[in-house]
Parts: structure tokens; C-alpha cells; sequence
């Protein structure tokens, strides 16, 4: 009864540990980055808010005197009557005015467009940009405390998203691989498996090495049906790499040959003529894991090319632009370069600004994790190349001495 | 560690085949090999990464100012026909309104002028600066231009406004972040390995004479050195120092807004509120060295921020092994402390039952 019952504590008090682990690993560091940016919003907004009413205001003022001067120096003192001269004279003025406006505008004056530059929202998406590093400078600091909270808020936020990037992007790699050999792999319709491996059972035959090798009873549980399909039939049609001889990397064997040119053993099949040595790593076959695998580099950036285009489409609807530019600002956004000539919410003076704002930047926030995804996957296929390519270049050196 | 494998087997080989050219007398078509196999290995050294990288900005640069600039310049042409709509505007106000009505006419200009002002600003959102083409695209911006996409910062201060220079940025981008990487990995080795070995020589020479003292612990205690973090952090602030004081005297900032570019720079923020490219631009002709040197400031800057983002990493993680083994030895303690306050056998045992199993 004690190591029952102190069984069942260690389990539970694994549960917790893992519980926590979660919390520390993801969603904590999702939340945190959430907060630290709420947090960066309000702060820059209460710091660079307060410049704005002067900004405007001075604009107004300088448009006044504009008038004024027009009045007094050109109006009264010229001939009404030699148009030329008036208009060569105003045209002067009027350019010293854009010059002013140019000014201006480059230093934070938003032209009146809307009432608050430093709203939620925007104070909101600037802070993103600091941690993201993508920088799009619409917004900018004015003020000195500004610039100084900046470049704090930047040093202390950019570690924090880099934890959350490599914390989220590992995670969402670990599930498109599930799903990858789920869908992908298992054609993502189980009956169908189960129907081709009932097909193809009483062609099967046991080698007295595999059944050595396996499990008593591992038929029995082989043909349950709440074995996960990855686990159920690793060897389905199409799949031409098999898990071990991923996971060996090595170059192809010359058993394999006959054994993928034989149509009817491609979809599932077991190779009959085994070495000893390979029944290792036909045992581990039986425990295939979702993990094992790795991802094509195909898949990754047709993943990262759909992602583009499909926020491409949302900002078009949204901005109107066109889609070489949604698909532009997008890949701007999303490689953290953030040029900032296009911008999301510029143009939207309806309510939707808000919609906007806060789905750009999910928008941004997924699309950085899903980079980072995809580059895990990325690195690991290209490992996999690096490896190859060295075994066999060290085999091609070693034929010819 | 994966850059290493390619450089580890070309370098094994161009050894191995040196060896048997050697031993089997020369042979023209060995020799190439191993020519091609040094050619590999020093590409994928510093310098010949270092080289591929200005290459690279280099030819991105020529490419850009060849399209961008001679690009229709419809802005210049609209901001131009405003103005002298506005000059017109106000021509017709001064014939209609009496000239000696101040107010009136005051009014009416001021609405005109409104109207100028938030087409001017318009214009401007979308990139108007009151520049042509051809001066925007001069070869010094189009250099800072392929700098800022291929390191990912993006200043945002010149842009491409045709269609093929948009497709261009986006396939350019594709193909320089992965040599960008590869440089930033490169050098933040290299700088990494020089940096912990001037760190851990000077470390010595001024252990050397403490060591009079307890010369027989020295030996004993030999422990892995690893540069602290604040080393790291000295070093970038004084990198940050020193090009605060370089842009304050060129570009006549002022020194907080020379220290915000440069760490705004360096993050690879790039908020381009402030560029040294448009002011060196502007002042043209002959300061192509200060452009070069601006270029290699940005360049070299990157390549201190993966050194210490190596060397950091290296030191928190000893940091973190360290704090948990005290934390382990803390808490065992604890625990032992507990158990024997408590007195209780029992649970003593079971404890060391556990601890048997």
C-alpha cells in the first residue's frame, strides 16, 4: 500500500511539474510578452502623448502667420494688377511653406488626420516594433525620454522575445510535425489505413529476426484500433524514406533497391532479407515517434509563401492596396527588415482601426513564430543534407585510395 | 556548428589530397582539385565571407540605382501642379475679395492653404521628400539601402517605388539574409574564440603575480574560464561610445540622438528617423570615405553583437548550471535539516529507501 500510494503522489506531483513547465515554457512567455508590450504602450503613450497638442498646435500657428505674411508682404505691397509677379512671388512663400510641412511631418506631425497619433493601438504596435525589431518608423520618439525609454525598453524586450520566438517556434515545429505525419504521411484518413493494411496482411511475413525482436502480443495490439496512425503504419505509400534509415543517416543501401522497385510491397512492406544489424533499428520501427522525422524544405516555404499571401489578401481588403504590395509589406514585416512606407491602420479613419491595429499585430506576432518554426525545421533538414553530403564525400575519398 | 562541417571536410580533404599529391607525384587534375578545395575552405572563412557580403551590397547597389532611377517621378510632378494650383487659388481670392478686407481674405487663404497642407502630407506618407529620383538613388544611399535589407534593418528613409525594384527588394532579401547569417555566425565565432583568448591571457598575466602568494592552489583550482558578461557589455558600450562621438561631429547631432541610432542600428530596429546615408548624401561629392567607413561601422557592429551574444550565452549558461547545482545543494540540505528537526524515523526511512531504489 505505501508504494501505491507513493506512486500515485509522484504522479501527481509530476502532473504539477509539468503543468508548470507548460506555463514557464509557453503560454507564460506568450502572456509576458503580451504584458510587456501593454505595459511599453501605456508608457509611450504617457510619455510621447503629451508632445502631440504642442506639435499640432504650432502647426496651426505657422499656418496663420503663412497667411499673414501673404497678406502683408506680398497682397499689399505688389501691383494687383501684374498677375505674374503675384503668382512667381506666392509660389516662393507657398514653397517655403512646404518645406516647413516637410519638417514637420519628418518630425512626428501627422497632419491632422487623425486626433491622437499615440493612440492605444499605435503606442500598442510601436512597442511591438521595438521588440520585434522591426522598426517600421512611422512612429517615432520625439521627446529625449523618449529616445532614452526606448533604447531600455528595447535592450530589456528583445531577450524576451527571442526566449518567446525559440519557445513557440520549438512548439509549433513539434505540432506540424505531428501533423505533418499525420496528414501527410497517412494520407490523414485512417480507414484507409486500416483498409490498405488489411489488404496487405496476409502477404506479410514475420522474419524470425522480427519476431524474435518484437514484443509477445505485439500483433494483437498491432491490430487495436486506438494505436495512433503514425505508430500504426509508418510505411505508407509514397513515404520513401523510412525512420531508420533517417535516422542512420547513410547512403542507400543496396537492399533497397528491389525492395522500392517491387510495387506490390511499397505500401506497406517489410523488408524479408535483413542483416542482424538492421534489427535494432527495426525494433525502434515499432516505436515509431512523430519526432523522428523530418520535415521537406518544400513544405516549409510553401507554408511561409501561403502565410504571405494570405495576409496579403487580408490587407488588401482592408487598405486597398494592391497584392504586390500586401505581399511586400508582408515579407517586409515578417523578415523584420520594416521598411514602414506601407503601414497598416494608415488609411482607416473608420472604427476599424482598432480591428485593424490589434489583428496586424497577431498577424506579426504568429508570423514571427512561424518563421522561426519553419526555420527549426529548416535547419534540421539541411543538417540532414550536411551530413549526407559528408558521408559521402568521405566515401567517394575513401574508393579512391 | 553546422557551418563547421562543410569548412571541417573541405579542409580534411584539401589535407588528405595534399598528403597523396605528395607521395604519387604531381598530378595536373589533383592539383585543381585541391585548388577548387582551398578556393571552398576560404570561402567560408571570414575574410571570404566578409568579401561575399560587400560583394553582395556592392552588386545590390548597382542593381537598385539601375532601376530605381529612372522611375517615372509622378510626386514631383503632382506637389508641383498643387503649388501652382494654390498660387492660382489665391490669385483668384486676391481679385475677388476687396484688398482692403484683412479678415475675409485672411480666412479664405488659410483654407486654401489647409487644403495644400494635407495633400503635402499625404504625399509625403507615401514616401514624397522633395527629392528626385536620380538624387535619392546616388550610390552611397543605394549602398546603405542593400546594408539595411539584407542586415534586416530596414531605415525606411529611401524606398522602391517601381514594381520590379519591390520584387527585386523582396528576392534580394531571399537570397542576402542567409549570407547575412552566415557572416553574422562567422564572425561571432571568430571575434567570439579572439576575444576569450585576449580575455583569458590578460586573465593570467594578472593572476601571475598573485600566484607568489598561493602558487600550490594554483594548479588544484584550474577551473574553465569564461568571460563574464560585463566584459561583453564593456566592450559594445564602448562601441556605442565611439560612434556616439563619430555621427555627433559628422551629421552635428547631438550626442543622445547619436547614441539612439546607433543602438536603434544595431538591435536592427531601424526606425530611419535618423540616417547618416541622407545627410552624407546631401553634402556629396567627395565623401565616399565617410560612407565606407559608416558601411564597415555597421557592418563590423554587427559582428561585436554576435561575439557577445555568444560569449553571454556561454556565461549564462554556466551561470544557470552553477545556480542549479547550489540550489540542488541548498535544498538538499534543507530537506536533511528537516528530517532531522523533525525526528521523525520513519520518514527517514522511507527516504532512504527512495533514495535506495
Amino acid at each position: 500500500m505505501p508504494r501505491r500510494k507513493r506512486r500515485l503522489a509522484s504522479r501527481i506531483r509530476a502532473y504539477i511539474r509539468g503543468l508548470l513547465a507548460f506555463l514557464f515554457s509557453n503560454v507564460g512567455v506568450i502572456v509576458l510578452v503580451v504584458a510587456y508590450t501593454i505595459a511599453g504602450a501605456f508608457m509611450f503613450q504617457a510619455i510621447e502623448g503629451a508632445g502631440e497638442v504642442d506639435r499640432a498646435a504650432r502647426m496651426e500657428q505657422l499656418r496663420n502667420s503663412t497667411a499673414q505674411y501673404l497678406w502683408e508682404n506680398v497682397t499689399l505691397t505688389l501691383n494687383l494688377f501684374n498677375e505674374t509677379a503675384l503668382k512667381e512671388m506666392i509660389n516662393i512663400e507657398l514653397k517655403e511653406y512646404q518645406v516647413e510641412i516637410v519638417w514637420a511631418v519628418r518630425h512626428g506631425w501627422d497632419g491632422g488626420r487623425s486626433s491622437r497619433q499615440w493612440s492605444f493601438s499605435s503606442a500598442f504596435l510601436y512597442s511591438l516594433t521595438v521588440i520585434t525589431t522591426i522598426g517600421y518608423g512611422h512612429l517615432s520618439p520625439k521627446t529625449n525620454w523618449g529616445k532614452v525609454i526606448t533604447i531600455m525598453y528595447a535592450l530589456l524586450g528583445m531577450p524576451l522575445f527571442l526566449l518567446y520566438l525559440s519557445n513557440v517556434g520549438e512548439l509549433l515545429a513539434r505540432w506540424f510535425k505531428c501533423i505533418y505525419a499525420l496528414i501527410c504521411l497517412c494520407r490523414g484518413c485512417p480507414g484507409f489505413t486500416r483498409r490498405r493494411v488489411d489488404r496487405f496482411r496476409p502477404q506479410l511475413e514475420i522474419s524470425d529476426v522480427e519476431s524474435i525482436e518484437r514484443p509477445q502480443g505485439w500483433w494483437t495490439r498491432y491490430s487495436d484500433s486506438d494505436i495512433t496512425p503514425e505508430y500504426r503504419d509508418p510505411y505508407p505509400r509514397g513515404y520513401q524514406r523510412r525512420p531508420d534509415y533517417l535516422r542512420s543517416i547513410s547512403m542507400p543501401q543496396p537492399w533497397e533497391s528491389p525492395h522500392y522497385q517491387d510495387p506490390r510491397n511499397r505500401g506497406w512492406s517489410e523488408p524479408l532479407p535483413r542483416s542482424p544489424s538492421e534489427a535494432t533499428s527495426e525494433f525502434s520501427y515499432v516505436t515509431f515517434d512523430a519526432q523522428t522525422i523530418t520535415v521537406p524544405i518544400s513544405v516549409c516555404i510553401s507554408i511561409l509563401v501561403g502565410y504571405i499571401m494570405f495576409g496579403s489578401m487580408i490587407f488588401c481588403m482592408w487598405e486597398k492596396w494592391d497584392q504586390l504590395d500586401g505581399a511586400y509589406f508582408c515579407f517586409i514585416s515578417l523578415s523584420s527588415i520594416g521598411f514602414g512606407d506601407f503601414v497598416p491602420g494608415e488609411r482607416v479613419y473608420t472604427p476599424r482601426i482598432e480591428t485593424s491595429f490589434i489583428v496586424c499585430s497577431l498577424y506579426l506576432m504568429l508570423g514571427m513564430a512561424l518563421v522561426a518554426m519553419c526555420f527549426n525545421l529548416m535547419q534540421e533538414q539541411v543538417i540532414h543534407y550536411f551530413a549526407g553530403i559528408k558521408r559521402a564525400l568521405k566515401r567517394l575519398c575513401r574508393c579512391k585510395r | 556548428m553546422e557551418g563547421q562541417h562543410p569548412l571541417n571536410a573541405s579542409f580534411h580533404g584539401s589535407m588528405r589530397s595534399r598528403d597523396s599529391s605528395s607521395t604519387a607525384g604531381s598530378d595536373a587534375r589533383e592539383k585543381i582539385k585541391d585548388c577548387f578545395r582551398k578556393f571552398i575552405a576560404f570561402m567560408f572563412t571570414q575574410v571570404g565571407v566578409g568579401a561575399l557580403v560587400v560583394c553582395y551590397a556592392i552588386l545590390g547597389a548597382a542593381g537598385f540605382m539601375h532601376i530605381e532611377k529612372d522611375s517615372p517621378d509622378q510626386q514631383l510632378k503632382d506637389v508641383q501642379q498643387w503649388r501652382s494650383n494654390c498660387a492660382e487659388e489665391l490669385w483668384n481670392i486676391t481679385v475677388n475679395v476687396n484688398v482692403f478686407n484683412e479678415t475675409a481674405w485672411v480666412v479664405r487663404v488659410n483654407k486654401v492653404l489647409k487644403i495644400y497642407q494635407n495633400n503635402i502630407t499625404a504625399a509625403i506618407h507615401t514616401g514624397y521628400n522633395g527629392r528626385s529620383a536620380e538624387d535619392i538613388w546616388s550610390f552611397p544611399a543605394a549602398l546603405m539601402y542593400s546594408l539595411s535589407v539584407f542586415t534586416m534593418i530596414g531605415y525606411g528613409n529611401v524606398i522602391p517605388k517601381t514594381v520590379w525594384g519591390k520584387v527585386m527588394t523582396i528576392a534580394y532579401a531571399c537570397f542576402g539574409i542567409p549570407i547575412y547569417v552566415l557572416y553574422f555566425c562567422n564572425m561571432g565565432k571568430v571575434l567570439a574564440q579572439s576575444f576569450k583568448w585576449l580575455y583569458i591571457t590578460a586573465h593570467e598575466c594578472s593572476r601571475r603575480d598573485d600566484a607568489l602568494f598561493e602558487d600550490g592552489e594554483m594548479q588544484t583550482i584550474k577551473r574553465k574560464i569564461t568571460v563574464p558578461s560585463t566584459a561583453c557589455l564593456w566592450v559594445i558600450s564602448f562601441y556605442i561610445l565611439s560612434g556616439t562621438i563619430m555621427f555627433g561631429a559628422w551629421e552635428k547631432w547631438n550626442y543622445l540622438d547619436s547614441t539612439y541610432f546607433c543602438v536603434i542600428s544595431l538591435c536592427k530596429i531601424g526606425f530611419g528617423d535618423f540616417v547618416p546615408g541622407a545627410n552624407i548624401a546631401d553634402s556629396a561629392g567627395g565623401s565616399h570615405l565617410k560612407l565606407v567607413i559608416n558601411f564597415i561601422y555597421v557592418l563590423l557592429g554587427m559582428g561585436l553583437v554576435a561575439m557577445c551574444y555568444n560569449l553571454m550565452c556561454e556565461d549564462v549558461r554556466v551561470k544557470v548550471r552553477e545556480l542549479r547545482e547550489d540550489l540542488k545543494s541548498c535544498l538538499d540540505d534543507i530537506t536533511l535539516k528537516i528530517t532531522m528537526c523533525m525526528n521523525d524515523t520513519k520518514y527517514y526511512h522511507q527516504k532512504q529507501m527512495r533514495h535506495v531504489k
